[in-house]
């Protein structure tokens, strides 16, 4: 499965995921809590571009990142319009838009396998309301393991649809669903027999 | 009832991670036109995993799908991913799968004996419309600072597809049920036993397969 | 009924089934499978549909007998499952089935999970293991970029790492190429130090065994030398 990462040798790229992960949520509860004037909001924007700029990423991947949130741009400026005065409807855009753009950062330089041992590590707590933070590891990495297979058995169930010439539309699905759910039957068992219980 | 929060075993473990991956598969399949609105498969696939898995399973299975998303997997609808889409304006929806899916399986399953169409539908609309929309419709507000009855009446315009899905999603899951009932785990088991003597019930507990 | 006496210790070789009989959905799978075995290596064949695949999975616990008891090294199935788990290693037919990770290293770690072994026991035995299946090259790549032998190769490793008494293999060389085929049933039947319940269609490897099984709708019905098992299998569709 590809990732989002972009490898880099950046301060921000070899900080470890949980401290990362800690800091986002702290600038991004600061940056939408704030009562923003126009010097601050600025700040803010600023802010971000200059931790793309940290994180040695070229200026063409921030701009990937602005177009990818053009549907939140155009949502907000469309809607806000319609309520608000011009003024507060770029001030709550350019919010929204840094709070998104920074996390996208928090995955542009952080590795899945890092987060997952991040996210790992903070379920520990929850080990004392009876949940297993090993057994919800576990769950997540299968669920890796499994979506290059689901994603080869919706392309056979397709494959023989077309050679047989029927369209099913949304009833492609069930064949899917069937073969799928079969195979995890016996991904159960190969968890079973190799001691996972 | 549900199936109880107990620990879950590997033949749980093994359908919530395929169904988190089918549910990343659907993703793939981009927007199909059903009439004049297109629907995203995806969230076809959050409602499936409540009605098929049950509440807790089926919760299970989309969290495992957002985490996977959140630690950076293109695997929303679209390639979309990473944690960036958490904290938009949309993010309150995407969390909202959860208790979604748990509130469409708790409802689907409910009531003894074979599955009827009509609870499954309901649990459908009660969890995968009222109960998505009660925390995305506020947490959308919040984040773009919009009045909420604004949001409400913008939300409008996707109940017709959400309709359409929750009609489908009923007649994948009706279909499966006969299609490949072991899937329904505890729920199908309790049909069997109410309908066999107890010896048969016995049987099919020690396959399960 | 078997005393105290004649139970097998802990420890020996001994596979032992007295009245085995499964049932599914009220559908008779298996019937009164009553069969005791030592030998190092032990073939399973029969036709389609006939058995073979419960058998196996009765001897592992992961089909449970409506009737009879399973024996496995001494260890009741039913009552000692996971010292049963701990002492058995299961190889599949299909490969992606039982590749469980998203990296050849990490699946082949899965198996020690729980094992208590240090860190670097662990990683020096993962290791050792990848480079004896020909994927020392290949420990950090996606399991799912393998070919279908490779992807059964890891499999093999995955289990193997356990160090399990008695390996059971479900057809494993059903999906692979004649390459693979043999180099997966050379490592079976030839450097296997484990006991070994093979379930084939490929009657030659069957003969290779010390004794074969032959199964049919659900019964056992024949005990005895490789050769004459399969020469009474062969002759019953010539
Ligand atoms: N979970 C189940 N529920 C109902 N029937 C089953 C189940 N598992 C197996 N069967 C049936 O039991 C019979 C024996 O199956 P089994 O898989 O043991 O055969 P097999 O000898 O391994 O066949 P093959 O050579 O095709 O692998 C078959 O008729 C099969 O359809
Ligand atoms: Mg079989």
């Amino acid at each position: 499965m590809i990732a989002l990462y972009l490898p880099g040798r950046s301060i921000l790229h070899r900080a470890p995921a949980g401290v990362k992960l800690l800091a986002l949520l702290a600038l991004a509860l600061l940056i939408s809590l704030w009562p923003h004037t126009g010097v601050t909001i600025a700040l803010a924007g600023l802010v971000v571009v200059a931790l793309y700029a940290f994180a040695l990423l070229p200026p063409v991947v921030l701009l990937r990142q602005l177009w990818l949130a053009k549907w939140i741009v155009v949502l907000m400026v469309v809607t806000q319009l319609v309520f608000l005065t011009p003024w507060d409807a770029l001030v709550n855009t350019v919010r929204v838009v840094s709070i998104v753009l920074l996390a996208a950062l928090l995955t542009l330089t952080t590795r899945s396998e890092e987060l997952l041992a991040a996210l790992e590590t903070g379920m520990r707590p929850l080990a004392r309301l009876g949940a297993d933070p090993r057994r919800i590891g576990l769950t997540l990495s299968l669920a890796i393991s499994m979506l290059p297979v689901v994603a080869g058995i919706a392309e056979r169930v397709r494959d023989a649809q077309r050679a047989r010439g029927v369209r099913l539309g949304f009833r492609i699905v069930v064949p899917v669903l069937v073969l799928a759910l079969r195979h995890a039957d016996d991904v159960a068992d190969a968890l079973s027999a190799r001691g996972a219980d | 009832m549900t199936d109880a929060p107990r620990r879950f075993d590997t033949r749980d473990i093994a359908r919530i991670a395929v169904f988190a991956a089918i549910i990343a598969a659907l993703g793939l399949i981009g927007p199909i036109p059903v009439g004049p609105v297109p629907i995203t498969a995806q969230t076809l696939g959050v409602i499936l995993a409540g009605m098929v898995l049950g509440a807790w399973r089926g919760a299970a299975a989309v969290a495992v799908f957002l985490a996977l998303v959140a630690v950076g997997l293109p695997l929303l609808s679209g390639g979309h991913g990473g944690a960036g889409v958490f904290v938009g304006v949309t993010a309150g929806y995407l969390f909202g799968w959860i208790p979604g899916a748990f509130v469409t399986g708790l409802i689907a399953h409910s009531g003894r004996g074979r599955l009827s169409w009509w609870r499954v539908a309901l649990g459908g609309v009660v969890g995968g419309i009222l109960v998505v929309y009660a925390l995305g419709i506020p947490v959308a507000s919040l984040v773009a600072k919009l009045p909420l009855d604004a949001v409400m009446i913008g939300n409008l315009a996707f109940i017709p597809g959400d309709l359409a899905k929750i009609a489908i999603a009923t007649a994948l899951t009706m279909t499966l049920w006969k299609a490949y009932p072991p899937v329904f785990g505890a729920r199908r088991e309790r049909a069997l036993a109410a309908r066999t003597a107890p010896a048969a019930a016995d049987a099919t507990d020690a396959s399960a397969r | 009924m078997s005393t105290a006496e004649e139970r097998a210790a802990p420890g020996s070789n001994e596979i032992a089934l007295d009245g085995v009989a499964v049932e599914l959905d009220g559908r008779r799978i298996l019937e009164d499978v009553t069969v005791r075995l030592a030998q190092h290596r032990i073939a399973v064949i029969g036709a389609n549909g006939s058995g073979k695949s419960t058998f196996a999975r009765v001897l592992d616990g992961l089909v449970r007998p409506t009737r009879g008891t399973v024996r496995v090294h001494g260890l009741d199935v039913a009552r000692e499952l996971s010292r049963v788990r701990a002492e058995v290693g299961f190889v599949f037919t299909n490969p992606d089935a039982q590749i469980l990770m998203p990296t050849v290293a990490e699946d082949v770690r899965l198996s020690l999970r729980g094992s208590g072994l240090a860190r670097a026991e662990v990683d020096a035995r993962v290791d050792a293991v990848l480079r004896q299946h020909g994927l020392g090259d290949h420990a950090d790549a996606p399991a799912y970029s393998l070919s279908g032998g490779q992807k059964q190769l890891l499999a093999l490793a995955s289990v193997l790492v356990r160090e399990p008494r008695l390996v059971i293999a479900d057809e494993p060389t059903t999906l692979l190429d004649l390459g693979n085929a043999r180099r997966i049933g050379r490592m079976l039947i030839d450097d296997l130090d484990a006991q070994l319940v093979l379930l084939t269609h490929d009657l030659e490897l069957a003969e290779r065994c010390d004794v074969a099984l032959r199964f049919h709708e659900g019964r056992l019905v024949e005990v005895g030398q490789p050769a004459d098992v399969v020469r009474a299998y062969r002759r019953e569709y010539a």
